[in-house]
């Protein structure tokens, strides 16, 4: 049941990636902080949220190209996280929901191209029938949830059920952070960083140090 | 000649809905049509559903502009439908560059920076921070735009050289710099820096010599699968 009502409120929050709005309400710090509160761990919804933000924060929706889904991911990880917990060892169920996750934003970006493909079928039928303009443009929402649904729910009930062998790695919040903070560096310097802007890195980079000691 | 305040809503209101039906061979072209149609009402409808169907993308917080300049010039009724077509051409590639490089590559990276940096010292202020900052411009953009390409016309295309594109992108180019170095702080979350430096150098040549995004995630999840084995 659990499983059900969260995969639609994912398939909900999934269509301010591009269907309604875009707000930002999809990102996976916003969304983490959501399904935390749901699930009474509002700072390590965000954390986790947080960490798969930085992961996927260089993955920029430009023109007809479909990056991975970061926004999917972290709805995947971190309710994943949650629903696994409860059957497993945190160590355990982290590890299965990163997985889960990263290949959930890789196989969201699949079927984004699908539900993009559905959206042929309708640009065709308001093609020869034009008075349907907004029957055939709103339909649109229906393939986004659509989308979202058919991503999540499998995800979501596997996460319910499965027991994970005790042989399975795990991982802690330790390991999320250094792959967080690599790629989010990584990508930070790739998006920011230029021969005028380097003062300001270093600018940065000291205040943050002084905040660790400090 | 003025907007009133309710078409100004009601083509704001179809604008949140602007990529709903995105496809590839028309892309948004069926969000701008219902957007430019709620503007300017049925009477002019055959004619728009004749000469502006057709592939259409912009930049989705900046089609405003261009659906405000549409809908004055079928009210105004001087311009040639394929004087309006090209218009729309010109302005749906301009904008489209203007606003991925603002939001998508400058505004909405810094801003997500913030928001982890705060969130994992401060707890729910990140996020609350970035859905408020973020959609105070990306609303401005949406309501600002119909205003000003209603009132300026076919002149909306000169406030690309404007602050509120230029001036803000350098602002947060500037920010993003000092939040990625501020990104350190992170490192107060007890994680081990002798991985966290060989495998930023990895996922920055990566970037640098453009490997595909799948294939970076693919790589972070073989870090994670060594490093929950070892």
């Amino acid at each position: 049941m659990n499983a059900i009502l969260l995969s639609l409120l994912g398939s909900v929050i999934i269509l301010d990636k591009y269907a309604l709005g875009e707000f930002g309400v999809s990102q996976p710090i916003i969304t983490g902080t959501i399904i935390g509160a749901i699930f009474g761990d509002v700072w390590f919804g965000i954390f986790l949220g947080g960490m798969v933000q930085l992961i996927f924060l260089g993955g920029l929706p430009i023109g007809r190209d479909v990056p991975p889904d970061g926004q999917a991911a972290g709805i995947i990880t971190v309710t994943s996280y949650f629903l696994l917990r409860s059957n497993n060892t945190l160590g355990h169920s982290l590890f299965v929901a990163a997985v889960l996750g990263l290949a959930g934003g890789i196989l969201g970006g699949v079927l984004e191209i699908y539900a993009r493909r559905l959206n042929e079928k309708l640009y065709a039928r308001f093609i020869h029938h034009e008075e349907n303009l907004y029957i055939c443009h709103t339909a649109g929402l229906l393939t986004a949830f659509g989308r979202g649904l058919c991503l999540f729910l499998p995800i979501f009930i596997f996460s319910t059920l499965f027991v994970i062998p005790g042989i399975f790695p795990q991982v802690h919040g330790q390991t999320m952070a250094i792959i967080g903070i690599s790629l989010g560096l990584a990508n930070s310097f790739y998006l920011f960083v230029k021969v005028k802007t380097t003062v300001y890195l270093l600018i940065g980079g000291i205040c943050g140090l002084a905040l660790v000691v400090f | 000649m003025r907007l009133s305040l309710g078409r100004l809503l009601r083509i704001f209101f179809q604008s949140l809905f602007i990529q709903t039906s995105w496809s590839f061979p028309s892309m948004q072209s069926m969000g701008f049509l219902s957007d430019v149609l709620v503007g300017v009402g049925e009477d002019k409808r055959a004619e728009i559903m004749k000469t502006q169907k057709g592939l259409f993308n912009t930049h989705p917080y900046m089609v405003s502009y261009i659906v405000g300049a549409t809908v004055r010039a079928y009210d105004e009724g001087k311009a040639s439908a394929e004087e309006i077509r090209k218009f729309v051409a010109v302005a749906q590639t301009s904008f489209a560059s203007a606003g991925d490089l603002l939001f998508w590559r400058t505004l909405r990276p810094a801003l997500l920076l913030a928001a982890v940096i705060l969130g994992v010292h401060y707890g729910i202020v990140g996020p609350l921070t970035f859905l408020i900052v973020y959609n105070v411009f990306h609303l401005f953009h949406r309501i600002k735009g119909i205003s000003d390409g209603y009132n300026l016309g076919w002149d909306v295309i000169y406030l690309l050289n404007k602050r509120r594109f230029k001036t803000v992108r350098q602002v947060f180019e500037t920010v993003g710099a000092l939040l990625s170095g501020l990104l350190l702080s992170l490192i107060a979350v007890e994680v081990n820096y002798l991985l966290v430096i060989p495998l930023t150098a990895l996922f920055l040549i990566m970037l640098i010599k453009r490997y595909s995004a799948v294939m970076i995630i693919v790589s972070a999840l073989l870090v994670i699968l060594i490093i929950g084995m070892v």
